[in-house]
């Protein structure tokens, strides 16, 4: 049924298109110009299959922009039919369908703006400026707001995505940084007009390659700092075979959590931080205590409550936001005030500190340590459901329930050596332990 | 890229100086000049003063080294090359510098306030190159040239904008090229090499904003303003973004380092002491800047592989270990930071920063001379940095031994350099 609809939707769209590209055609009388831009669109086509998304369509508005005020609204309509001819290959034909008859069509609107706003085509733009950053303005935010409502219409006939959903992560943060790198679209008109013709796309062109360089970066620094952090973790987690992977596998379960919870970007990102830096300050507990057999006494045991203070030692330094530091400060208090190292309770507990605990918790019973073998998901997380008043705050704990049984886990590798009967070790986090481990209560199981 | 002895803090500001004097000085003269010859066409003065001035206060720091005002220098070099029609009289050169240096001081005076970095020597580099490519652009071109549609005005004007972009930007290469020589004692040559690589990245955005936005306002008026500023704002954020991702990055692998000290291997502060040391030498061998952070994360994480070992010998110290154990350790910290991915070249040095230079470099080129510097590094601090109390000169005089078995001769030669230079912890 779906797939009829969406069928039928790019099949009208296309067929608009092409009566739009039709009757368009008969208008345009400059060929020599709309000629040349087509050649830009066609470059700037063939440019983009190695940019990612955003940019491309950065370069694709700035050149459609551009030919509103050299040529003609009509002439837009052409040009960007050419950027249809040059699309990446390995694309279904309907999609690539799609994407042609959406450009022209979001271009014939914006040039039907231009019109009606009264902006200027050819060398008047010289005499009238004001007219044509007005109207060029307007008709690049219709194109993209015709663009943003085809696009979210056939991805809810596609995937079902609502529409206010794709509105608001794809097409809404992408529209100021459109809007403005258009401006240099009509800056390459006045430009091109005022004498410098053809080569006036080359002086465009360096500004928009720079800024993409200065976006690749970013994505390679952080991609770098990502790397590095989880590098650095291996390290530490080295320390103890049981505990290999942990902390990647914590981080990925507070990024579910997270999610769940709809945080910011930017929270969500720091959270997922937090989740995988919570316990690297166990490099300052000496190893031999960690990979000690047996019961720790009390000395041993004020050792590894250091953890969380050596952890912020040590990422003091870099600037993550200050919930990640004290999500890592405080993430073995408990909801009741009996945890370390402060003894919060409640919601005195930072948010991010009780989110990780949870999952801290959970991670630890579902894998294999020296003493015990794994548990089953559903037994945690009966055992945390046991535990959500004492231990954890209730409401994170349902929240929790409710993603895994809806996602699922993936379980700590089977990659782990296998419990040796013979010892009776202790992992802090554990919480099937007495007192002297992480836990106590009803969580308590068969040791 | 620090050294912070005394001797070091006197020297760096020498030029520095020179150069504020020299900016204050020109500011000064063209400001006089200008009172008395009047302003002309005042509003392209004011919105173009305005821009110099934001772009100033909006500056940022990116590649770790200095601040960047994209905004101001494009605005500053803009201004440079008005013409008409939109203009009846261009400004002249005094003009042109007056505008530039008020508008600098108006810029930098609202960071000062806040507290924010600022940098009266980079803004008076500014305005010098600025004066440059102005007197480069108006020596070649006739005040009544103009943009008037046809073809070959417009390529002559691109010509002469060119030229003066370009002298605006070799100006500040060579100051900036000296400056480095003089802080850093980087042989001349590299800094240079190193400042032009910068100018064709950053350095050719800004001046090709410059072009756009005076080539704009010369045909339509300040119309083309906005068109420009609105692009370069974001341009300028995605540089922002970057820069902040680079410092939360270089902030964790120092972290990563402290690890070390955290868990007891290495005494505190060793790692920076040990980096700053093979900073230097690198600087006076004059290593690229990829190189240069490549060899400072090493020297930060050359100690990283001893986590994966047992635990801690009392003090530390890993020149009491033994040569195997102490190979041992770097391969292990080196496959630790191959497994980032994206530190390969950094892992390299720290494989081989423990193999002495017999063994070693002396007869496998593919050794990068990092390891060389790091393993010259690493001992020179265990011997002189805290605790153990060496002098310098009887430090010195342990490495010198070592010459050609233990160490590479170029990298002692550099070390000798620069701790003659006065390089202390």
């Amino acid at each position: 049924m779906r797939m009829r609809m969406l069928r039928l939707f790019v099949g009208a769209i296309v067929l608009a298109a092409v009566v739009v590209f039709a009757v368009s055609s008969t208008f345009v009388s400059d060929y020599g110009r709309v000629l040349l831009l087509c050649a830009y669109m066609l470059v700037g086509g063939s440019l983009r299959s190695r940019l990612d998304q955003q940019n491309r369509t950065s370069l694709d508005t700035v050149i459609l922009v551009a030919v509103y005020p050299l040529a003609g609204p009509a002439a837009a309509v052409v040009v960007s039919a050419a950027n249809s001819l040059v699309q990446r290959r390995g694309i279904p034909l309907m999609k690539r369908a799609f994407n042609g008859a959406q450009f022209v069509l979001s271009a014939a609107v914006g040039g039907l703006v231009y019109d009606l706003a009264g902006g200027p085509v050819g060398a008047p733009i010289l005499e009238s400026p004001q007219r044509m950053v007005l109207a060029g303005t307007l008709a690049c935010l219709a194109t993209l707001v015709v663009n943003a409502l085809l696009m979210s219409t056939v991805l809810l006939l596609d995937q079902g995505v609502s529409p206010l959903k794709s509105m608001r992560y794809a097409a809404a943060p992408t529209l100021l940084p459109l809007l403005g790198y258009g401006c240099l679209g009509l800056l390459l008109a006045v430009v091109w007009i005022g004498g410098m013709g053809f080569a006036a796309g080359l002086l465009i062109l360096v500004p928009l390659v720079v800024a993409r360089w200065a976006l690749s970066q970013y994505e390679a620094e952080k991609q770098a700092q990502a790397a590095t952090m989880r590098a650095f973790i291996e390290v530490v987690e080295a320390k103890d075979l049981y505990t290999r992977g942990h902390s990647e596998r914590v981080s990925a379960g507070v990024g579910l959590l997270g999610k769940h919870l709809q945080l910011s970007a930017d929270r969500q990102t720091a959270l997922q931080h937090a989740g995988l830096l919570h316990d690297v300050g166990k490099v300052g507990v000496p190893t031999s205590i960690i990979r000690k057999p047996g019961r720790l006494d009390d000395s041993e045991m004020n050792a590894i409550r250091l953890h969380p203070a050596r952890g912020v030692e040590l990422i003091g330094n870099i600037p993550f936001l200050e919930e990640v530091k004290s999500a890592v400060l405080h993430h073995h208090e408990k909801y009741d005030g009996t945890g370390y190292p402060a003894g919060l309770s409640r919601e005195n507990i930072p948010y991010f500190a009780r989110i990780i605990g949870i999952v801290d918790a959970f991670d630890c019973l579902t894998s294999t340590r020296s003493y015990r073998p794994a548990r089953s998901v559903d037994e945690t997380l009966a055992i945390l459901v046991q535990d959500k008043t004492t231990h954890f705050d209730p409401e994170l704990v349902d929240a929790f329930v409710e993603v895994i049984r809806s996602q699922g886990w993936k379980a700590a590798a089977a990659d782990q050596p296998a419990p040796d009967g013979s010892v009776q070790a202790i992992d802090h986090d554990d919480l099937s332990l007495g007192s002297s481990g992480g836990a106590s209560g009803s969580a308590a199981g068969p040791v | 890229m620090s050294q912070s002895s005394e001797l070091d803090e006197s020297r760096r500001l020498g030029s520095g100086i020179v150069l504020a004097a020299a900016g204050c000085a020109i500011g000064l003269v063209a400001v006089f000049l200008t009172a008395r010859r009047g302003v002309t066409e005042w509003p392209f003065a004011a919105v173009f003063g305005l821009l110099i001035a934001v772009g100033e206060t909006v500056q940022f720091r990116v590649d770790g080294t200095r601040n960047r005002a994209p905004i101001a220098t494009s605005a500053a070099l803009g201004y440079v090359m008005l013409r008409g029609p939109a203009l009846h009289a261009p400004p002249e050169v005094a003009q042109i510098v007056a505008v530039t240096g008020l508008a600098t001081l108006a810029g930098v005076f609202p960071r000062a306030i806040a507290g924010l970095p600022w940098d009266l020597v980079i803004s008076s580099r500014r305005v010098l190159s600025v004066a440059c490519a102005a007197i480069t652009f108006v020596l070649i071109t006739p005040e009544d040239f103009a943009w008037n549609g046809s073809w070959t005005h417009a390529i002559a004007l691109t010509g002469a904008m060119l030229l003066g972009v370009l002298s605006a930007g070799v100006v500040d290469a060579l100051v900036g090229a000296g400056q480095d020589t003089e802080k850093f004692n980087r042989p001349f040559p590299s800094a240079l090499r190193d400042e032009l690589v910068v100018m064709t990245r950053i350095g050719l955005a800004m001046g090709i904003s410059g072009m756009l936005l005076a080539a704009g306002t010369s045909l339509i008026g300040l119309w083309a303003v906005p068109l420009v500023v609105v692009p370069l704002l974001l341009t300028q954020f995605a540089f922002r973004r970057f820069a902040s991702a680079q410092r939360t990055y270089r902030a964790t692998v120092r972290s990563m380092a402290r690890s070390t000290e955290i868990a007891g291997f290495s005494s505190p502060g060793q790692n920076a002491r040990t980096a700053r040391l093979a900073v230097a030498i690198g600087n006076d061998l004059g290593l690229t800047p990829a190189r240069m952070e490549a060899l400072e994360y090493a020297a930060l994480l050359s100690g990283v592989g001893q986590l994966a070992l047992a635990d801690p010998s009392p003090g530390g110290a890993s020149l009491l270990r033994t040569r195997e154990e102490r190979q041992r350790a770097a391969e292990i910290g080196a496959s630790v930071i191959e497994r980032s991915g994206v530190l390969d070249h950094v892992a390299e040095i720290v494989r081989h920063s423990n193999d002495p230079y017999r063994q070693g470099r002396a007869n496998n080129a593919d050794i990068p001379v990092e390891s060389g510097i790091v393993n010259v590094a690493l001992a020179y601090e265990q011997l002189v940095g805290e605790g153990s109390g060496q002098s310098p000169d009887k430090a010195m005089e342990s490495v010198g031994l070592g010459i050609g078995a233990e160490y590479d001769p170029v990298v002692v030669e550099s070390l000798r350099r620069v701790i003659g230079r006065g390089f202390r912890f």
